[in-house]
């Protein structure tokens, strides 16, 4: 039997592939990033919602109406641009105004990925540019904080963030006091729990902990980078002579190594290369943190390693069949 | 026992529940068959008949002077009708010997030999002589595998029953029904290359073939040491440089060969062949497959004469629905999509596989995301993310000094790919590329 209009597809082997695409990847980030931003909800009030709303709907419409004004195929429903819009809303005081969320999700799409190629070219994470140059433009905006609408602390309309209270020469008895804790181990509790000022969703290391479980539990993110930086900010905060645990809880270290040290596209593929690039971006934060202007360094350690990762590109693993040759026994 | 594995790996759907419980089956002699003059790595044959003759089956009708090269013999009974080129399995549409059988059931096979008792020489003649060739898909001829260089000696011979593609089940399925064999023809491979070791290598998802096999050790080790050795359901675990080091724990160095580490080895239809032709004086002119696939209405287990056309088979002893958009020879992981139902079985048809239009989804290529999928994939422990940036950019230096060569095209990194880049594909062109660029070399006196 030979149908003469049977048309055969052919093509090269493999012929199965995993249902496991861009879309479902970046899906999956989504879903783990909605804890934070559900606490960031539950600390700052549903205004964080506008503040992501407006970053995201702004890193959507910029990706598809610029590859569109340049003639190329869209490919917002890959969903990367969802995940920039949020991952930049988590990362800015719930104070921000819309339109300054809207502007930095814009800049990250269009200048730090667009016209790197797109998702896949860019050298830098588009979140984290989205974060640099909104704290360039827009510095009081920016430094704009609230308190956690939980916090036991008197009551004030604006405060500074732990590691703002640090900066500006307080002790870290006067963070106690921002957030209502006794003692050391109730501050970190309530730092853990997220009940402190900060970005929306850097906050609660629980619950960045939560979504980050998901992650490793599908084998979206590999654990080294996150591993590497948090240790090496440990370690360099203990070398300070800062509080170690404090300073992995403070600022936005949970959030950038488990969501922003993990981005596939900006940090190294090869192993070495990932505890590399994890060991400079914790050293580099707390460098910056003791050694700079901004209380934070979270968004130019990462940044900056993001730049040395062709090299760290270079260090690959042993293939197969690299050994001696065998001695045979006659 | 414990499960012994491999670095990397993927686990695609084994979809071996359609086949797995159909015994092979044996066709009915076909009217006609299509027998390629070269169906091995190596040597083009020469055709030893022509038109108008009576040939017999397991009379060679192909051969050439030349190693290495693989002998083809008649799977049928009739008269050559023609000799012209015709589609091919592996693409290449070679010379084609086309029988048309007389309906007589008359043989003309060689004499038993005692595997045990003749030469190496006479031994590894007789493996030439009836054309045996690894059966699991490469087809390289198995007397020159089997007769490696003197200061290389063997020590163990593997029996390759992983059988880690998709859907296929016919090396269990002969496991199962054939082990005495399998396992004779395993002893006859040890002793022809002097091995005292001799391990069947079982994937654990075919653990029940264990005691089959097992139960044979007795009579027909031939005082060779015998083992099974369980591994893990994965693929490739079947792939030659993986189960050697899964069993050995021996890795073929990079461009080097199994000889290098004292190890081969052999698919378990290549065991089964090899006994015949020792015990029974037949050559390789038959073989088991599968059939399955989602556009296969009969999936099942079959054993037919070289040179059985598909098409031939449909709608007798194959049912195929309306809704085929794809027929592969071999797995889905490796095998090959041929453009017609003219394809002719060869010798190393573990397979054929009939495809429904959902199941032969293309896919639009990605730009990659770096995701490190391919390189958790890669058995060969290659940067698959790295190579094709390389070759994208042309820079085929680049791709050498970081492995390319080193892939065996297994399809792992392709598989995982979020980003649906034919990276197995592209590197099949690259090391093409390479190769000829080396060759240019080679030739400007670089």
């Amino acid at each position: 039997m030979e149908n003469k209009t049977m048309k055969l597809v052919l093509s090269g082997a493999p012929h199965f592939v995993t249902g496991n695409d861009i879309q479902k990847t970046m899906g999956m980030v989504i879903i783990a990033l909605l804890p934070a931003l559900a606490g960031g909800v539950y600390f700052f009030g549903p205004r964080a919602l506008l503040v992501t709303a407006a970053s995201v709907v702004s890193a959507v419409a910029a990706e598809f109406l610029f590859r569109t004004a340049l003639r190329r195929e869209t490919h917002v429903t890959d969903l990367s641009a969802v995940v920039t819009g949020m991952l930049l809303a988590l990362i800015l005081p719930v104070s921000s105004p819309l339109w300054m969320a809207a502007v930095g999700s814009a800049f990250a799409i269009i200048v730090a990925k667009e016209l790197f190629g797109g998702l896949g070219g860019n050298f830098a994470n588009p979140a984290l540019v989205g974060r640099a140059v909104l704290l360039m433009s827009w510095p009081a905006f920016m430094t704009r904080w609230s308190p956690s609408l939980h916090s036991a602390a008197v009551d004030v309309t604006t405060t500074a963030t732990p590691l703002g209270i640090l900066k500006m020469g307080g002790a870290i008895t006067d963070v106690m006091k921002s957030v209502g804790a006794s003692g050391k181990s109730a501050l970190y509790l309530q730092m853990f729990l997220g009940n402190r000022s900060g970005c929306i969703g850097e906050t609660s290391g629980l619950l960045l902990l939560v979504g980050a479980a998901f992650l490793v539990v599908t084998h979206v993110i590999d654990l080294r980078t996150p591993v590497a930086m948090i240790a090496a900010t440990f370690a360099t905060s203990w070398l300070f002579g800062l509080d170690p645990v404090f300073s992995v809880l403070a600022g936005g270290i949970l959030l950038g190594a488990f969501f922003m040290a993990t981005d596939y596209v900006t940090i190294p593929v090869t192993p070495v290369g990932k505890w590399v690039f994890g060991i400079g971006a914790g050293l580099m934060t707390v460098l910056i943190r003791q050694l700079g202007n901004f209380p934070e360094g979270v968004t130019y350690g990462i940044l900056l390693m993001n730049v040395v990762v062709p090299y760290l590109d270079k260090i690959i693993p042993h293939k197969f069949g690299l050994v001696k040759p065998r001695k045979v026994s006659a | 026992m414990s499960l012994k594995t491999f670095r990397g790996g993927i686990h695609p759907p084994e979809n071996k529940e359609w086949t797995r419980d159909m015994p092979i089956e044996r066709i009915p002699t076909p009217k006609f068959v299509v027998i390629h003059l070269t169906q091995a790595i190596g040597a083009q044959n020469q055709p030893l008949v022509k038109v108008g003759d009576r040939v017999i089956k397991g009379q060679m009708i192909g051969d050439v002077q030349a190693c290495p090269a693989a002998t083809i013999h008649a799977s049928i009974t009739g008269i050559v009708t023609k000799i012209e080129p015709a589609p091919q399995s592996n693409l290449k549409d070679g010379m084609a010997i086309f029988i048309e059988g007389d309906g007589t059931d008359e043989t003309a096979y060689m004499q038993p030999l005692d595997a045990f008792v003749c030469s190496h020489e006479e031994a590894i003649k007789r493996l030439r002589d009836a054309g045996v060739v690894g059966m699991g898909g490469a087809s390289f001829p198995t007397d020159v595998k089997l007769a490696p260089a003197a200061d290389k000696p063997i020590d163990t011979v593997i029996a390759n029953g992983s059988e880690c593609e998709p859907y296929l089940t016919i090396d269990y399925r002969t496991m199962m029904e054939s082990p005495a064999d399998v396992v004779e023809g395993l002893a006859i491979a040890a002793h022809i290359v002097g091995a005292t070791r001799a391990v069947v290598a079982i994937e654990a998802n075919k653990a029940d073939a264990i005691t089959f096999i097992e139960r044979q050790f007795r009579d027909h080790a031939h005082g060779i040491h015998m083992e099974i050795a369980l591994v893990t359901t994965k693929y490739p675990e079947g792939g030659e440089k993986m189960l050697i080091k899964v069993v050995t724990g021996r890795e073929i160095p990079s461009r080097g060969l199994p000889f290098d580490i004292g190890a081969l080895s052999l698919n378990i239809g290549t065991l089964k062949a090899i006994k015949e032709a020792f015990a029974d004086g037949k050559p390789l002119i038959e073989r088991g497959f599968t059939v399955a696939g989602g556009a296969c209405k009969t999936p099942k287990n079959l054993y037919a004469p070289i040179g059985t056309v598909i098409a031939d088979l449909i709608p007798d002893v194959i049912q195929i629905s309306d809704d085929v958009r794809k027929v592969l020879f071999g797995g889905p992981m490796m095998g090959v999509a041929v453009p017609s139902l003219q394809t002719p079985i060869a010798k190393g048809t573990t397979g054929v596989l009939f495809l429904t239009t959902a199941e032969s989804r293309q896919y639009e290529e990605r730009q990659c995301i770096r995701c490190g999928r391919c390189a958790d994939a890669c058995p060969a422990r290659l940067m698959p993310m790295l190579l094709n940036a390389a070759l994208l950019s042309d820079d085929l230096n680049r791709a050498d000094v970081i492995g390319l060569v080193d892939c065996f095209e297994c399809g792992s990194c392709s598989y995982v790919c979020p980003a649906r880049i034919p990276l197995a594909q592209r590197f099949k062109l690259g090391k093409d590329l390479l190769r000829s660029q080396r060759a240019k070399e080679a030739r400007d006196g670089k």
